[in-house]
């Protein structure tokens, strides 16, 4: 299983971002960057799925509350009703989560690869070694240079502005999607969970390489911009008074806020 | 929504797991790959768990409890964060390079970046380091550090050179651990062990220079650089005013001393990870393609090459006429070398002792010791073709 997951997964893309950092003019970092752009591209039809399935479910919160005021403590009868909504509007609850799930080994991928580009360590420099293809843009960029603005990619980022770059941008792209919710207990599962990613990964970005930190910073911004031109800012502008204003199409769809 | 919402959160904390390096590949942690030296009868190495051991082979044949006579151990342990805890704790330290041992002084690098010299009678007696009396030290001798040393320490008449990865090359008192000098810096950083000739001191950096250093100084006297800056990955071996290493493009250079451009180069497959041996004008490389080359060492001309069919990590050893080469999957090949170079070799003896090796091995008397990336160490007579004896060197 390992070996099949190199082969057609790891493989390739650790080869890629090798030869993209010798096309870049050996600098490691570029070839992060251009590499995490890429995978964003080529996933851009699951994430704008997720993103609209997403968005489908945002908009019939308000329906959601109504159902659970009008039938209290009965959860049965609640999800009876949901599933009623949820097929009437032709919307899969799980249609956000699998989008995600799909792009999970690439990300995994793409963290093993550069984990496994930068070879911190003795053994990752010989282990690197098996993973590569003979042509010589690969290996002439051995070992990469793993300087790259003020960072070295291959330790954590000493500053906090590495930190505060990934956490920030995660905390902007959560808040652009996570609507308003009249449910206290709703409105504190959102209030935690739009604080703890961004926390978590900012403290990841203090402890893992910064190379990686970098890539999560990419993915981050690239994020926002798909977000953006989906949504615009979303809740980010709206805040958490405004009403929601989305309509929610037979198949799900939505219609871009003005 | 709200099973959508836990759905989220598992996600989220799988994602958590995965960075946290729990995906096998993701990160990998140094564990050293020290190589054994012998000195007087006693091996001494770098254990995978921070140890620095000397073992008698002479008990490990007769399966007495450790330490026997002449036997010790030694835990190099260094600070560590814990993770994700805020409390300060100790973890052992990577061992790389092989020791180097002067009589009584044992001589070791760490992963944490500190040089250590042991005295084998106050490690015997398990007294306090450091016994200043019999010249046990450590450099830098504040809690500073140099930069985590991969390279074998190297020893002259009076004084121990260290490589490290902040990019220098230390030149250390062999008696009381002060520093003679410090190189400026050669390379990104150093992981090649240096290679002490005469008053020069020649050095391979990974972007693409061999350096000559006074012995004396540290200035550079010579240095040569590949086309393109394609660095070099083996650490340096010299024979006749030649420079031999391996490059990060799969090529063997020959450097004569002096000159400005190679002598030849030697393709193969995969790099030239380990020091190349060289003897009789032969070159002798293991290859990560799973090869051993026999290469002519004034023209580059492939006399012969036999294939192992797994990467070699660790260079050849000559035994008398013999040349015994141990795999990465931990098949040891003996080869009787004929008078003519060119005739070529038919191995007469194999075995495998079924654990990875990437820590150079070392022979005495017919008998290779060889350390596994199973942390034990393994006798092999080369004649009778098997496992003599085996010593686990974590559960001492």
């Amino acid at each position: 299983m390992a070996e099949l997951w190199n082969l057609i997964i790891l493989n390739p893309m650790l080869n890629g971002l090798i030869a993209l950092s010798s096309v870049s003019g050996g600098s490691f970092g570029l070839a992060i960057i251009g590499l995490t752009v890429i995978v964003r591209l080529i996933l851009l039809p699951l994430t704008l799925k997720q993103l609209k399935s997403t968005k489908a479910l945002q908009g019939m919160q308000p329906k959601i509350q109504e159902l659970q005021k009008k039938y209290g403590k009965n959860q049965q009868k609640i999800q009876q009703e949901m599933m009623k909504i949820y097929k009437e509007a032709g919307v899969n609850p799980l249609g956000c989560i699998w989008p995600m799930l799909v792009q999970f080994p690439v990300w995994i991928a793409l963290y093993q690869s550069i984990m496994r580009a930068l070879a911190t360590t003795p053994e990752s420099l010989l282990n690197l070694f098996q993973h590569l293809y003979s042509w010589e843009v690969v290996t002439q960029a051995i070992p990469l240079d793993s300087h790259f603005l003020w960072l070295n990619l291959g330790s954590p980022d000493s500053t906090l502005i590495l930190a505060i770059i990934v956490g920030g941008s995660m905390w902007v792209q959560q808040k652009m999607v996570t609507a308003p919710s009249a449910d206290p207990r709703q409105k504190s599962m959102n209030s935690m969970m739009l604080l703890m990613m961004p926390f978590m990964f900012g403290l990841f970005t203090l402890m893992f390489p910064s190379g990686l930190s970098l890539f999560w910073a990419v993915s981050n911004v690239i994020g926002i911009g798909i977000q953006y031109w989906i949504t615009g800012w979303g809740y980010l502008r709206r805040g958490t008074s405004a009403q929601v204003v989305t309509k929610v199409g037979g198949k799900g769809g939505i219609t871009k806020r003005p | 929504m709200k099973q959508v919402k836990i759905l989220f959160l598992i996600a989220f904390s799988l994602l958590g797991l995965v960075l946290a390096s729990c995906v096998p590949g993701g990160t990998q942690p140094a564990q050293g790959w020290s190589g054994i030296t012998l000195n007087d009868g006693i091996l001494y190495m770098g254990s995978m768990d921070g140890k620095i051991m000397a073992v008698n082979p002479s008990a490990r044949s007769q399966n007495l409890s450790f330490p026997a006579d002449g036997e010790w151990e030694y835990s190099i342990t260094a600070p560590s964060g814990g993770g994700l805890s805020c409390s300060q704790t100790s973890a052992s330290v990577a061992i790389y390079g092989t020791p180097a041992v002067d009589e009584a002084l044992v001589f070791s690098g760490g992963y944490n970046g500190k040089v250590y010299a042991l005295n084998a009678s106050a490690r015997s007696q398990n007294l306090d380091f450091p016994q200043m009396r019999d010249n046990e030290w450590f450099y830098p001798k504040t809690s500073e550090v140099i930069g985590a040393i991969v390279g074998s320490p190297v020893m002259s008449e009076d004084a121990i050179y260290v490589t490290s990865s902040n990019g220098k090359v230390y030149c250390l008192d062999k008696h009381f651990g002060d520093k003679k000098w410090e190189s400026d810096v050669l390379g990104d950083k150093l992981w090649s062990t240096p290679y002490i000739e005469g008053d020069k001191v020649y050095i391979s950096t990974f972007d693409g220079n061999l350096y000559a250093l006074s012995a004396e100084d540290g200035s550079i006297t010579w240095s040569f650089a590949t086309e393109s800056k394609i660095g070099f990955v083996s650490s340096p071996a010299v024979h006749e005013g030649i420079i031999f290493a391996g490059s990060f493009d799969d090529n063997l250079y020959a450097v004569e001393i002096g000159e400005s451009g190679p002598l030849w180069k030697f393709t193969g497959s995969n790099c030239f990870w380990a020091t190349p041996l060289v003897s009789n004008n032969v070159v002798y490389a293991s290859c990560l393609d799973g090869k051993i080359y026999a290469i002519d060492a004034t023209n580059g001309t492939e006399l012969w090459s036999f294939d192992v069919e797994s990467p070699v990590v660790v260079p050849p050893l000559l035994i008398d006429d013999s040349l015994v080469v141990v795999s990465d999957s931990g098949e040891v090949y003996i080869y009787p070398l004929e008078t003519d170079a060119s005739v070529g070799n038919t191995v007469v003896s194999m075995l495998s002792i079924g654990v990875s090796v990437q820590a150079p091995p070392c022979a005495q008397e017919g008998i290779v010791y060889i350390r596994g990336q199973d942390n034990c160490l393994y006798a092999v007579d080369i004649e009778q073709g098997r496992v003599i004896w085996k010593f686990p060197l974590t559960t001492q």
